[in-house]
């Protein structure tokens, strides 16, 4: 029993790392950006949620349909106006641009949130169920369900829709797509906005099961580093491998070493893909 | 100066200019060197190493609050009485971005750079013990407001002094009670944060347990920066225990009471260090937080009267909560005795000098608004009954000691 449960509690805790990761490895596999303002776009969806909660009683199902455009349009704006410009140069170069808009986010949300813990407490709480003996929290797996279909609908808008196509061809060949018409500056906008979106829409979800804290944004950046070096770059379906994978090896190591290898253990991982299939699981191909 | 130097060896060109330069920048350096020294005489520069960015910005703010609430408090009285001479304080604080071996050169910097006469010790027992050293060499007294843990003070260092009493006056009180209550309790599951104070008290509480008949039957630390608890949950209920003790910072233990209810754990008595003590903890636990117990060096509802500048515990507690309208917690009511006491060696003593400073904290023997302070050789304060108290309609009500309790121990944990 104790083994079902622990191998729940992972897969569960693997969706919501698939669902931190997504975002971030769209915009890594594509613009070949390591956007690290991931980690503070998902902080600033849970407050997000937090603030709609305390102050207006919105629940956070329907904040995702105002988290979702809002960040899209932010991230939007950050590739077009700021990211654009140096788009070009070496990976490190983007690196140091969203690593000091990280600090100005994260300093921000100091400044207007306090560094204070705040908890999203719904009233009253979904609580949790019993089935064949194994408990499972209502909000981690509505969080989970949610998390899999906003990475199904990012999956569906890649494989299906014009722009998906198009991020897809800009990122198979840069140089080509351009030749073929597509506007390589806009497509570069809209992948960012959906990782922004993925992140934010991630943050509100996030908020129901995680303490919200601007300090949480470095731990939700090294999740998501791990699940796309473990999925592989780019990849939607990779993520949720990726995500699912950590999250059960997580949960068995924390029984097995003892919970304080946990963290190691996710990292180690890390390594143990960077030299091995430092591609991922699917980033072979890595076309949607 | 430095800069300007060099510039002028680089340039070959337009010495006059140069000279006019050179002239400028001595002109300069005399009359900063001169309003320093001005300056030196009327205040007395404390430094605060703090881990003001990074996780454990949240504690910061409380020792902020805490000491420069002592500051304002003697600045408003005219200043420190050296030998019936009224100096001002100023606290120099440097951001230590919760990472230790900065909170190292920081102490080194405030000493060698900023000129502090005095230091407070970084935050918790990690980050004070690695600081000490620089306090220790440089023969700089130093107080820590927030270390407990005994490996901080076994250095036989000779400038360091803590408000904390050891962990085991936490932990020995609370499982003499616990035993006395609840005979039925006989297990006991202990998860703790992998961190020197978390753990150290987790310690500790095996060992009170043990001693006083308990089973431990989990003990685990997990990692800084866990983002779940569900599987040393599982094996914590798998374990049936009728006490699950867990020791973390606000966020750990949040998040750990969340799960807990997630995985419908249920005893009859969980207690948690260090967060209970702390408002957001129970904003953040909702109902969750319910008859948690917890124990801490001190409460807004103990009573003391005091020789230092606050006086009585109650003029504390008010004073704190018109100036930030929250009450204080043992964090920041430990920054501002730690103050306190500096300001009491000083007055005694009639000096700055930090060797007689540090002779008059090491024969200190004063009521405080914090309790009755007496530091024993170690450096550590031996003379504290930390109070033990619990949640109760979302509002920590103190259950022992006898003296100043608020309530009956509540059993159960839901």
């Amino acid at each position: 029993m104790l083994a079902l449960q622990v191998l729940t509690n992972g897969l569960v805790l693997g969706c919501l790392y698939a669902c931190i990761a997504a975002g971030f490895s769209l915009v890594w596999g594509v613009l070949n950006v390591i956007n690290i303002m991931h980690g503070g776009f998902i902080v600033a969806g849970s407050y997000l949620a937090w603030l709609a909660y305390s102050s207006m009683g919105i629940d956070p199902w329907f904040t995702l349909l105002i988290a979702a455009p809002l960040f899209f349009g932010i991230g939007y704006l950050i590739q077009r106006g700021i990211l654009n410009r140096v788009i070009a140069a070496p990976v490190l170069v983007t690196l140091t641009l969203t690593f000091g808009m990280d600090l100005i986010l994260n300093n921000g949300m100091l400044l207007a949130f306090s560094a204070d813990y705040r908890k999203l407490i719904l009233s009253p709480p979904l609580g949790s169920f019993l089935l064949a003996g194994i408990v499972v929290p209502v909000d981690r797996l509505l969080a989970m369900v949610l998390a899999l279909g906003l990475t199904f609908a990012l999956y569906l808008i890649l494989r299906h829709s014009r722009i998906g196509r198009a991020i897809i061809a800009v990122r198979m060949d840069r140089d080509a797509s351009l030749l073929m018409g597509v506007d390589i500056k806009i497509i570069y906008a809209v992948a960012f906005g959906l990782g922004a979106a993925m992140a934010g829409c991630a943050g509100v979800l996030l908020a129901l099961i995680f303490p919200i804290s601007p300090l949480s944004a470095g731990a939700y950046l090294g999740k998501a580093f791990v699940v796309c070096v473990l999925g592989g770059l780019g990849s939607v379906p990779g993520a949720i491998l990726g995500g699912l994978f950590l999250g059960v090896t997580e949960s068995i190591g924390a029984v097995v070493f003892g919970p304080e290898h946990s963290v190691t253990l996710s990292f180690s991982l890390l390594i143990v893909f960077l030299i091995l299939r430092p591609q991922g699981i699917l980033g072979k191909k890595g076309y949607e | 100066m430095e800069n300007f130097t060099m510039a002028s060896v680089r340039s070959t060109a337009n010495r006059g200019r140069r000279a006019v330069s050179l002239w400028m920048a001595a002109v300069a350096a005399v009359s900063v060197f001169g309003v320093q020294t001005a300056h030196a005489q009327e205040v007395i520069k404390f430094g605060a190493p703090l881990p003001i960015t990074g996780p454990l910005a949240p504690e910061a703010l409380k020792q902020k609050q805490g000491y420069d609430l002592w500051a304002n408090q003697v600045n408003l009285a005219g200043g420190i009485n050296v030998a019936g001479k009224k100096m001002k304080v100023e606290i120099v604080y440097i951001d230590y971005q919760s990472n230790t071996p900065r909170a190292v050169q920081a102490t080194e910097r405030l000493i060698t750079q900023d000129n502090v006469q005095f230091v407070f010790a970084p935050f918790g027992s990690g980050a004070a013990k690695a600081a000490s050293t620089v306090a220790e060499r440089y023969g700089v007294p130093m107080i820590a407001a927030t270390a407990s843990s005994s490996q901080v003070y076994d250095q036989g260092y000779k400038f360091l002094f803590g408000t904390f009493t050891p962990n085991d006056t936490l932990t020995n009180p609370l499982t003499t009670i616990i035993r006395q209550r609840l005979p039925d309790v006989k297990k006991v599951a202990i998860l703790a944060r992998n961190d020197l104070f978390p753990l150290a008290i987790a310690q500790e509480m095996e060992k009170s347990s043990k001693e006083r008949g308990l089973e431990v039957v989990y003990f685990e630390k997990f990692a800084i920066n866990t983002l779940d608890h569900s599987s040393a949950l599982a094996q914590i209920k798998a374990a049936n225990p009728q006490w699950i003790f867990a020791t973390g910072y606000t966020n750990d233990l949040v998040l750990m009471r969340k799960q807990m209810t997630d995985q419908r754990i249920e005893a009859p008595v969980v207690t948690m260090i260090a967060a209970p003590a702390y408002q957001e903890f129970i904003d953040a636990a909702g109902k969750g937080a319910e008859n948690i117990t917890s124990a801490a060096w001190w409460h807004p509802a103990v009573r003391y009267k005091g020789i230092d500048i606050f006086g009585t515990t109650e003029s504390y507690v008010k004073l704190f909560k018109d100036t930030y309208k929250v009450d204080p917690d043992y964090a920041n009511a430990s920054a501002s005795v730690s103050g306190a006491l500096f300001q009491i060696a000083i007055e005694k003593s009639g000096t700055i000098n930090r060797q007689k400073v540090r002779d008059e904290l090491a024969k200190m023997d004063v009521t405080t608004f914090w309790g009755q302070v007496k530091f024993g050789p170690n450096g550590q304060i031996t003379s504290l009954e930390p109070p033990i108290f619990q949640i109760q309609n979302a509002k920590p009500i103190v259950v022992h000691p006898a003296g100043i309790k608020q309530g009956d121990l509540r059993i159960g944990v839901k």
